[in-house]
């Protein structure tokens, strides 16, 4: 109980270490992947510690330590008192943050929702008669491929193609579950904040793998990717999205090399890293049922 | 992947991608195309009675309309909805940084170092 509740602590500090580096070496598909499901594990492994600390504080209520004393039992009281109650404060935040990020992504629905009202549901592209040059993916049933006249306009055919390959592929692979799924292990625990950084950055360059697949073609893929950061750049007003984590240039490298290899050690070696934190955190939880029913009985 | 032309891929797509791709087409240009225009501007070795055939079912939805005034023959794209979807998109950009910031945006933002870097890419690479 002592060490094995705070190991999932440790291990959100570990995957953002990891994270770049797996980013960099590993296919984006798998990568993406395994990074995902190692930040859910500990973030429900962090979660539950804390849980599992507030719950610690029963140990320490005036009835139970009157009552095991009046039984003549030593009670044994592995969380000193501060611990469980930063641990309940803590929880309290996750909570709310947690609360706040699953109406941010409702929020979000309803807005993309509203954007496809009037075009036939049988159609995968909505065009915005706009001259902000955008493109995104709508995810649902059936997803939509949104992407603005300006954004059309400023591709050349080839390119268009990339651009309509990249979009289906976030709405066939689901991307928007996978970076969804980050984004709450990342409410729910905001050390694992570079590791949702590092999924957004990564279905794009599953994305482009996929559109560069598709078009078969990588250095048109570039190309494609270049001109419609070099337009969105044009156009973008000073306020908003005006930040740049050099993501476009980063991509457009990788595009002229050669795809990344599928390296299932590297990739299981994340996943095991989420599978300890989780498996620490079950350990702590038979400790604690075990001196609880000690103190309680 | 490498090796394959886009000739072989054309076979690949299906007919709701070539619908994406004839409607993108029609939107990137500024005035009306004939099928013909159409089938040498998607390329990739698309028949002829195909683009019909996906031009014919993009009208039945309306969303392209034979030219009336042009040339015979010729398609626009029909704009009603896609204004709408412009000023929503317009309204939800404006409301600040949620929603559409926290998507998947096919391309974010560049620094200035970064757009040079970009340009010397088309200048060798003649585009």
């Amino acid at each position: 109980m002592m060490f094995d509740v705070y190991t999932p602590l440790l291990v959100s500090l570990l995957l953002p270490l990891v994270g770049p580096v797996i980013g960099r070496r590993v296919a984006p598909a798998l990568a993406a992947r395994v990074l995902t499901s190692a930040a859910v594990l500990t973030a429900a492994a962090t979660t539950w510690s804390l849980i599992l600390l507030t719950t610690a504080l029963v140990g320490d209520a005036p009835p139970v330590i009157r009552e095991a004393r009046a039984a003549g039992r030593h009670l044994a009281d592995p969380v000193p008192e501060v611990i469980g109650v930063a641990a309940c404060l803590a929880l309290a935040v996750v909570v709310r943050r947690v609360q706040r990020a699953v109406r941010a992504e409702r929020r979000t629905r309803r807005a993309l929702r509203r954007l496809c009202e009037g075009h036939p549901r049988d159609v995968e592209l909505v065009v915005a008669a706009s001259e902000v040059p955008q493109a995104f993916a709508i995810p649902g049933r059936p997803g939509r491929i949104l992407v603005t006249s300006a954004m059309l306009s400023a591709l050349a055919p080839a390119e268009r193609r990339v651009l309509l390959a990249h979009e289906r592929a976030h709405l066939t692979h689901r991307h928007g579950r996978l970076v969804t799924a980050a984004t709450l292990a990342e409410a729910a625990n905001p050390l694992l904040g570079p590791v949702r950084a590092t999924v957004s950055f990564l279905v794009e360059r599953w994305a482009d793998e996929q559109a560069a697949s598709a078009v078969g073609d990588r250095v048109t893929t570039a190309r494609a990717l270049a001109r419609a950061a070099l337009n969105a750049g044009r156009a973008r007003r000073s306020c908003a999205l005006s930040f740049t984590d050099r993501a476009v240039t980063r991509r457009i490298a990788a595009l002229q090399t050669a795809p990344p290899p599928h390296l299932w050690s590297a990739a299981a070696a994340v996943l095991a890293l989420g599978a300890l934190a989780a498996l620490f955190a079950a350990d702590a939880t038979s400790d604690l049922v075990g001196l609880l029913w000690n103190a309680l009985t | 992947m490498a090796g394959t032309g886009a000739h072989g891929r054309a076979e690949r797509r299906s007919a709701g991608e070539l619908e994406s791709e004839v409607l993108a087409a029609l939107w990137a240009t500024e005035r009306p195309l004939t099928p013909a225009e159409i089938q040498s501007e998607i390329g990739g070795g698309l028949a002829y009675n195909t683009v019909h055939t996906i031009l014919k079912r993009l009208y039945d939805k309306g969303l392209v309309l034979r030219d009336a005034d042009g040339r015979r023959g010729a398609y626009r794209p029909a704009k009603n909805a896609a204004e709408l979807t412009a000023q929503a998109m317009h309204e939800a950009l404006d409301r600040g940084p949620d929603p559409i910031a926290a998507l998947q945006q096919f391309v974010s933002g560049l620094s200035p170092e970064e757009e040079r870097a970009l340009r010397n890419l088309f200048a060798g690479g003649g585009a």
